[in-house]
Parts: structure tokens; sequence; C-alpha cells
């Protein structure tokens, strides 16, 4: 028998049963939309937040300590020669004031950051450029607004900006660009501005407010945060006491490995849906394979006289429950991905991801789909198995004669 | 050149809950190429079980069969189930066609489990149907739109399609009313004339006219023709026992 008659068989066979096929792969049906679903969603979900967070954000650590002195610049320099697991180190200060434009005043976050905190934090530009090594040095008036801001001063984010002035404090700065908000930044708008610029102008202080690093590809994630505050407490002098209150380092990656604690049960509860289901959907498979093999004893008592040998017959029904799994399996697929989309407003907000970040889009991969391939092959051969022999062993003669 | 069936002391005997049956008493018979043979006798004489037996579908609990010289007890099922595929026809009273195929999907049934390549299938079922003349605008019926005649001139034709060594026909005519009973024999006799060698099994003795050679079954065992008339003589009317 070759392959291409098998398949003729089994696309007769269930052509001729098309009603009852698709009421019996309901189980399965179910089933594997639940596994495309909780998919689907953890992969969107862990997407919008790399998308959220940036795609270095996995490296980046956010670190800091409080000694008895400022810690200034000059500290920074003599970090990162310390840290050569970091690429690169960014220091941040903070200021409050009220930001104004032409029309609108709202009082926000405003930072000072130097050049290569673009890079250590993944800010995506959506307007312009971000503030340059000349703008450190030429403590130069300029500013960098996110959405969030330009949404306060200008009524729209999507308001084009650059070249427009801001004032703030009673200063003048010339808006060089516009970058994405994100909702670690929150929501209510941040102003940056050089350090140099900030400093001078705004706190009147050169202190350094609070570091990021960007580790190395290569770095250990799960022991950076140990070995960075030991650096600091070292650094800094401090006594274990001291370093234990005034030392911090904290790494995205736990950030992440907090959600994933978070899906972990979602994905526990899914799978009970989706093993309870298809268990349940193996068993009407193999319920309705018994009642085609009572149904066509005759032929397949035929079929052995005509010189179907009994392994044959194994492949005939066991190719047609196996298919009928995989049609399952195809329409679980696709409710299970619609129904992703009505299920990530849900999951949308009960994660808290802002308003103003990347939607959560549900994710389907080669792999999620080559896997329920693999599962229905799996329940097919398994709950097939029994019928499928069950009609290779029938006797010819009393098939035959079988009423 | 062996003869194409050869049993020698064949018994078979059913056990079931009721008991034994012994169904086939010491049956020996050869059947010879291009022969036409009917094998005849009462409901529940044993025809059915013999011709199971030289069908390859029932194995005798003693005794040797040799078809074409092969002793068939030597076989794995697989090897049976080759030879059903490649050696053997049958046709059954019932015609069992499959309903829903076409009239050419069903007679290329035995060469999809023959490895007949794809590519000559249809040409030998269209060479099949026109020796049991079926006209070819049925070609591509549904079997179940068929009459009873023309269903069991079908099933000729698939037991055909393999060009076997013999033709095993139970009762073909049993479910045919006299006159299309009569077409189906014709065709039997048709390919007789052709050089196929072919059993008949019927209680009919009208039927039996139509073959070559007739042996008669009875309780299991084969009669002679002149055991069979002597009984005759005896029991006037057993003949057309049902
Ligand atoms: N599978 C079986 N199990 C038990 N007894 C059987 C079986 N098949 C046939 N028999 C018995 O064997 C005898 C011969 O049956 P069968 O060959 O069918 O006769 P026929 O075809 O001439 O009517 C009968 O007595 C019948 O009851
Ligand atoms: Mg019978």
């Amino acid at each position: 028998m070759r392959i291409r008659d098998l398949v003729w068989e089994t696309g007769s066979a269930l052509d001729a049963n098309r009603g009852r096929s698709l009421l019996t792969v309901l189980g399965i049906v179910i089933g594997i939309a639940a596994v495309i679903a909780m998919t689907a969603l953890i992969g969107g979900v862990k997407q919008s937040l790399v998308g959220e967070l940036g795609l270095n954000q996995a490296r980046m650590v956010d670190f800091f300590a409080w000694p008895e002195r400022e810690v200034t610049l000059d500290d920074l320099k003599n970090l990162e020669e310390r840290m050569p697991e970091y690429e690169c180190l960014t220091a941040t200060s903070y200021a409050n004031g009220e930001v104004k434009s032409e029309t609108k005043t709202f009082s926000g976050t405003i930072m000072g950051v130097l050049p290569n905190y673009e890079r250590v934090m993944g800010v995506k530009m959506t307007q312009g450029s971000f503030i340059k090594d000349h703008d450190q040095d030429s403590v130069a008036l300029v500013a960098v607004l996110d959405q969030g801001a330009v949404k306060q001063l200008y009524g729209s984010p999507d308001e084009q900006v650059v070249g427009r002035t801001i004032s703030i404090s009673n200063v003048s700065y010339s808006v060089v660009g516009v970058s994405e908000s994100t909702s670690y930044m929150g929501n209510g708008g941040t102003v940056y501005l050089p350090f140099s610029t900030c400093a001078s102008r705004l706190t009147g202080d050169w202190g350094i407010g609070s570091i990021n690093g960007l580790a190395r590809e290569d770095a250990d994630m799960s022991t950076i945060a140990e070995t960075t505050m030991q650096t600091l407490a070292d650094y800094f002098q401090m006594s274990e006491d001291q370093a234990k209150e005034d030392v911090y380092a904290y790494t995205m990656q736990s950030v992440i490995d907090e959600l994933e604690t978070t899906m972990a049960s979602f994905q526990l509860l899914m799978t009970a849906v989706a093993s309870i289901s298809l268990v349940v959907g193996g068993i009407g498979i193999m319920n309705m394979m018994l009642t085609n093999v009572t149904e066509r004893i005759r032929e397949i008592g035929l079929r052995k006289a005509l010189g179907a040998r009994s392994s044959d017959i194994t492949k005939q029904f066991l190719l047609e429950s196996v298919c009928l799994c995989l049609a399952g399996g195809f329409i679980g697929v696709v409710l299970g991905y619609l129904g992703s989309f009505a299920l990530t407003g849900v999951a949308g907000s009960m994660m808290e991801l802002g308003a103003t970040s990347a939607p959560l889009r549900p994710m389907i991969d080669v792999k999620s789909v080559a896997m329920v391939t693999g599962i229905c092959i799996l329940i097919g051969v398994l709950f097939g198995y029994y019928p499928a022999r069950r009609a290779a062993r029938l006797d010819p003669v009393e098939s035959l004669h079988y009423q | 050149m062996p003869a194409v069936i050869d049993i020698r002391g064949v018994h078979r005997i059913y056990e079931s809950a009721a008991g034994y049956t012994h169904a086939l008493k010491g049956v020996t018979l050869r059947v010879e190429r291009g022969e036409f043979l009917c094998v005849m006798g009462p409901s529940g004489s044993g025809k059915s079980t013999l011709m199971n037996t030289l069908g390859c579908l029932d194995t005798p609990t003693s005794g040797t069969y040799r078809l074409e010289g092969v002793d068939v007890s030597t076989l794995t099922d697989d090897e049976l189930a080759e030879l059903r595929a490649t050696r053997l026809g049958f046709v059954f009273q019932s015609y069992n066609l499959l309903p829903r195929a076409t009239v050419l999907r069903n007679v290329m049934l035995p060469l999809v489990y023959s490895d007949c390549p794809v590519s000559q299938r249809e040409q030998l079922a269209r060479k099949a149907l026109a020796s049991v003349s079926l006209p070819e605008q049925y070609f591509d019926h549904r079997s179940n739109e068929l009459s009873g005649g023309q269903m069991q001139r079908v099933a000729i034709a698939r037991a055909l399609v393999n060009d076997p060594a013999v033709i095993l026909a139970d009762e073909p005519t049993g479910n045919l009313d006299t006159a299309t009973g009569n077409m189906v024999l014709r065709t039997f006799r048709r390919l007789r004339d052709e050089g196929k060698t072919i059993v008949l099994i019927t209680h009919d003795a009208e039927v039996a006219d139509w073959a070559d050679r007739t042996v008669h079954i009875r309780d299991g065992r084969l009669l002679t023709d002149e055991q069979e008339r002597a009984l005759q003589a005896a029991h006037p009317g057993t003949r057309s026992a049902t």
C-alpha cells in the first residue's frame, strides 16, 4: 500500500463522516486552543516587555551608593575602571521645576543625563536625536522630551516639536529630540538635559543621583548585582553594616524573573485546562474510531480478502485518527490565536503595562505550531492505536459476513 | 506443471461455545488450469468453509493445500495476504463493493494491495471491466447506483484485475433473478474460454450446468458424480435442498 493510497483512503473516510468528525475533535480543538492562547500570550507579554524596556534592558543594572560624601563624575570614571563586567556606566541627576512651552506648563521629572544614557537605557527616539557629547561639554541649553512631556506641553504626543523652545526656571532650552515614553520612567512626562547643564543651571551641584550600567553580553546577570554592591562598598570604604543600608544594585533580570513567576501560575492553569481537554478529546477520538471500525467491519474483511495486510489496516486507521487530531489541532490553532487577541486586553491590564507602552500583541511562533503538530500526532497515535489494532486483528471470514 | 489447486485430506473443525463442528472431513480435490469447476451442496454442507480454505482466508485443521504448487501452510500472514492480492480473486454473493466509491475505484482496490504502480491501475481496471462487458458510461458511477447484475459484474472485474490464478465465487448468483444470474454465469463462461480458472460454489443445480465439472459436497465430504447419483436414487428430492 502506497502513501498516496493511504492518504486517499483517509481523505474519503473523513469526508464521509464530516459532521461526526467535527464534533469528535472538539476536545482536541479546545485543548490546542488553550495551548496556543497560552503560548501566544506569554510570548506577547515577553515581547512587549522587551519592547517596553528596550533590547538592552535585560543587561541593564541600576545601582548606587550613598557614602558620607557626594558621588561625582570622577567617581563614575573610577568605578568604570573597577567594574570590567560593564560595557559602560552612565550617571543621572534629578531636578524638579516648572516646565513651560509657549502655552502650557507642567511639573514633571527633569533629569540630567550623560550622552551614553541613550545607549545604556535603550532609549528609542521618535524625533530628532538624543543629547550629544558636545552638548555635555559645552553645557548647551538643549532638551530632549519624552512623549509624555510632549503631550503635557503641546497637547498631543505626536506633535512635531524639534526646534521649539521650552523654558525651565526662566532659562530657555531648545528641543532637539523626542523619545518614546516607557512605563519604567512613569507617564507624567520627563525632560532630559545634559548632565552639565542640569548641574550648573538647575541643581547647582555636580552630585550624581543614580548610576546605570550596561553589562557586557557575556556577563553573569545572576551574580552581577552582588559583585557590583561589593565593589561599591569597597570603593567608598563602607563598613558591612553601612553597605547593607546604603548600597543597592538592581537588575532588570529580576523584574523579568518576577514576571515569569506570575506567568508560570497562569501557564500551569492553562496547561491543566489543555491536558484535560486533550485527554478527553483523545478519548473522544478513540470512541469515534471504535465506532468507525465497527461500522466498517465488512469493508475491513473485504480489504483483507483482497490482500490487505494487517499492517495496511493498522496504518489506514492510525492515519485516520492522526488526521482527525491534526484537523482539530488546526482549528484549535486558529481559535487559540483569535482567543489570545481577546485575552490580551485582560492580561494587559493585569500586568499593569502602561497605557502609553507598546500594545500587548499575541505572538505566534513556528515553535508552538510545531509543538501542537507534535501533540496532535501523539494523541492520534496514542488513542488511535487500540482501534486500529482491533481493526487489523479482525478475522476476515467473520468480518465479511458481519451484518 | 502443478495443478492450480491441490488439496489433500483437508479437515476443518470449528471450535465454538456450542461444541465442535466438523465442517470438512478429509476433502481431496484438484483443479487444473483453465477449468471451470462447480462445487455443489446443500446449505451447511461445508461449501463456504471449503471456499475460505481455497481463498487462504481460513486455515485447515489438518491436511495440505498447495496453490500453484506452493504449500500455503508454510506461509506467514503477510505472505498469505500477498497471495490473496495477486493470485486469488473473490466474488461474493452480496457483491461487497465499497458503496460510495466509483466503479473504477472499486475495481482498482486489489491493485492498492498488490503494489501495482499507480499509473497502470486505471488501464488494468478498464481492461477488466471491458471483459465483463460493463458499458463505459458506468465507470464513474458510484457502485451503489448500479443494478444487482451490474454490481456483480463489477465484483467479477475486481476479482479479475490482478490476473489471478483462480477466481473463487461463493454463490455469485444467489441474490440475482434467473435472467441476470445467467448473464453473470455467461460472463464466467466467457472468462473460462479465455483461459481463466474458476471455482464456483452453489446449491443450485441449474447454475452447475454452466460448469465443466461439478463436485458434490455433503456433510463435509466430497462425492463423485456416481456416489451423488446413487444418493439421489435413494433419496429423491434432496438435491433441491437450499
Ligand atoms: N465460524 C464458525 N464457527 C462454528 N461453526 C461454523 C462456522 N462456520 C461454519 N460453521 C459450521 O460449519 C458447517 C459448514 O458451514 P458452511 O461452510 O458455511 O456451509 P455452507 O456454506 O455449505 O452453507 C455448518 O454446520 C456451520 O454451522
Ligand atoms: Mg455458504
